[in-house]
């Protein structure tokens, strides 16, 4: 599926991901910067936020309760914020643009 | 003797701490990776366990937090029930309960806390630089590695000035507990078990305990509320609170975590330095070379040499069983050597990137939390030491910690001109 993520400078960086990664292991695999994925999808570090195109956060779904916690705690939080390693690759979402957030 | 070529015949024991006074065991990382990835280990201390050594092997299994549990203890040396229950801090646990504990403290140690803390490290970088580059030719791990992090630890968790090289000291003997140099008790060769309830099995445990109380009652009678430590005395969502115990081998942890890891990045940075002349002339260069310096030096450095879990469950690798109950070590400073995965692992590259090491246990839930701080600090000090010097270069041989759980060099004889 394609994804593109709209950096913090204006840049974008648009690939596909591949089905049963997620959107943290999708970004590591294309290079993205801003999105790290520090403990690997453990809903343990917070460096995988991203804020999910108004147009297709309910396409996303809503953050779980451990995900919603580790928001909490991310700098510069906005109404679409997810943790990009919660969200699985899935056709519906085929076109999804994420953003990156800043520092 | 160099880290760049190891000095083991291929078949070291992984299990001795002398093993490693030589630096770590390279070529038997190597043959592991390429003939036995997960190798039955013989431990004459204890359990023997497996090794593992290949990177995708050790990311794979460390987010399986299910199969593979740190709640029987995350070293080789084996724990009763009873000396473990003593001794744990979150480190030992597995989530969910492990993620309520990190949880109240990610936010003291995320990226931005840290980046605060820029114009104080540079400023202790430039007082410890200039008080060392002075003399000429000195150990740059007691002079200059070991300086900074024990002076940032008692900023960050705010302790007393004073009491910073006490608890430095303290902290060495807790974490280097199996070299002579360290502790008057060396683990492996203790005739007493007096301490096994203890923090690391040590007497500075002991003493970091009592430490830790008066510590904090001093600062209920000010009312001082604020620093790490009050963060983990606060409840939980859910209205539990941490007891006395595990809040005191949280202490001793932050002491001993907090301390030695990013002194032996920096030593091992500076001994690269000395090897590699080219990396002073790139650091002077700058640029983006600084969003890539510090993940290489720490990758080349891998203070955190292994970490243990035990199995929950039978499970087939390898086309070997681990049993329900084996221990089983993940061997980080075999993977960041790993040549299936890193170009020229051997080599300092610190334009390296993308560059996934594994030296802070990345790719599962135990990630170092103090990592923003020790790249912030790596990043400030390499910085600050390539804008004072001309030349650096090595001024006799450098020794190692005896120790496989941490991977240092703990003497750096090293001879600087200034700029």
């Amino acid at each position: 599926m394609k994804v593109t993520w709209k950096l913090p400078d204006g840049g974008t960086v648009t690939a596909m991901a591949d089905y049963g990664q997620s959107l943290m292991e999708a970004a590591l695999a294309n290079g993205v910067p801003g999105v790290l994925g520090e403990c690997g999808g453990c809903l343990a570090c917070a460096a995988c936020h991203v804020y999910v195109d108004p147009h297709w956060a309910a396409k996303c779904g809503e953050a779980g309760e451990f995900e919603a916690a580790m928001l909490g705690l991310a700098e510069e939080r906005r109404e679409t914020s997810r943790l990009s390693c919660q969200i699985e690759t899935h056709p519906d979402l085929d076109g999804l643009v994420l953003e990156v957030p800043k520092g | 003797m160099t880290v760049w070529t190891p000095t083991d015949d291929g078949y070291a024991d992984l299990s001795s701490h002398d093993t490693f006074a030589d630096g770590a065991p390279h070529s038997t990382f190597a043959r592991l990776r390429r003939e036995d990835p997960l190798h039955w280990t013989e431990y004459a201390g204890g359990g023997n366990f497996w090794s593992v050594t290949r990177y995708e092997d050790i990311t794979a299994m460390n987010k399986n937090t299910e199969v593979f549990s740190s709640a029987r203890g995350i070293r080789m040396e084996d724990q009763t029930y009873e000396e473990y229950l003593a001794r744990r801090t979150f480190q030992e646990t597995d989530p969910p309960e492990h993620s309520k504990v990190r949880m109240k403290l990610l936010k003291a140690f995320s990226k931005t806390t840290m980046a605060q803390y820029e114009q104080d490290i540079r400023d202790l970088c430039a007082d410890i630089l200039d008080q060392a580059l002075t003399k000429g030719e000195f150990d740059a791990t007691k002079e200059i590695a070991r300086q900074l992090p024990m002076r940032m630890l008692g900023r960050v968790v705010g302790l007393p000035e004073e009491d910073l090289p006490w608890l430095v000291e303290k902290g060495d003997a807790l974490i280097a507990n199996t070299d002579p140099d360290f502790t008057s008790h060396v683990l492996d060769k203790m005739q007493t078990d007096e301490f096994r309830m203890m923090p690391f099995n040590s007497p500075a445990g002991a003493e970091l305990y009592v430490y830790a109380k008066e510590l904090m009652e001093a600062k209920a009678k000010m009312g001082d509320t604020a620093g790490v430590l009050n963060l983990i005395l606060a409840p939980a969502k859910d209205g539990s609170v941490i007891t006395e115990t595990e809040f005191r081998n949280f202490f001793c942890l932050l002491v001993a975590a907090g301390n030695d890891t990013t002194r032996y990045s920096i030593a091992a940075g500076i001994q690269a330095m000395c090897h590699q002349p080219e990396l002073l002339e790139q650091m002077q260069a700058g640029g983006a070379i600084w969003e890539t310096a510090a993940d290489e030096i720490i990758r080349w450095a891998t203070p955190a040499l292994y970490f243990r879990r035990t199995a929950t469950r039978d499970v087939e690798m390898h086309g070997k069983t681990i049993r329900k109950g084996d221990k089983v070590l993940y061997w980080f400073v075999s993977a960041n050597r790993d040549e299936g995965y890193f170009d020229r692992p051997f080599h300092v590259n610190l334009h390296r990137s993308p560059n996934r090491h594994l030296s802070f246990g990345q790719f599962g839930p135990h990630v170092c939390l103090g990592m923003w701080l020790a790249r912030l600090e790596v990043t400030v000090l390499f910085q600050e030491l390539a804008k004072r010097i001309r030349h650096i270069e090595a001024a006799g041989p450098h020794k190692f910690l005896r120790s496989n759980f941490v991977g240092g060099i703990k003497e750096l004889p090293v001879r600087v001109e200034a700029a």
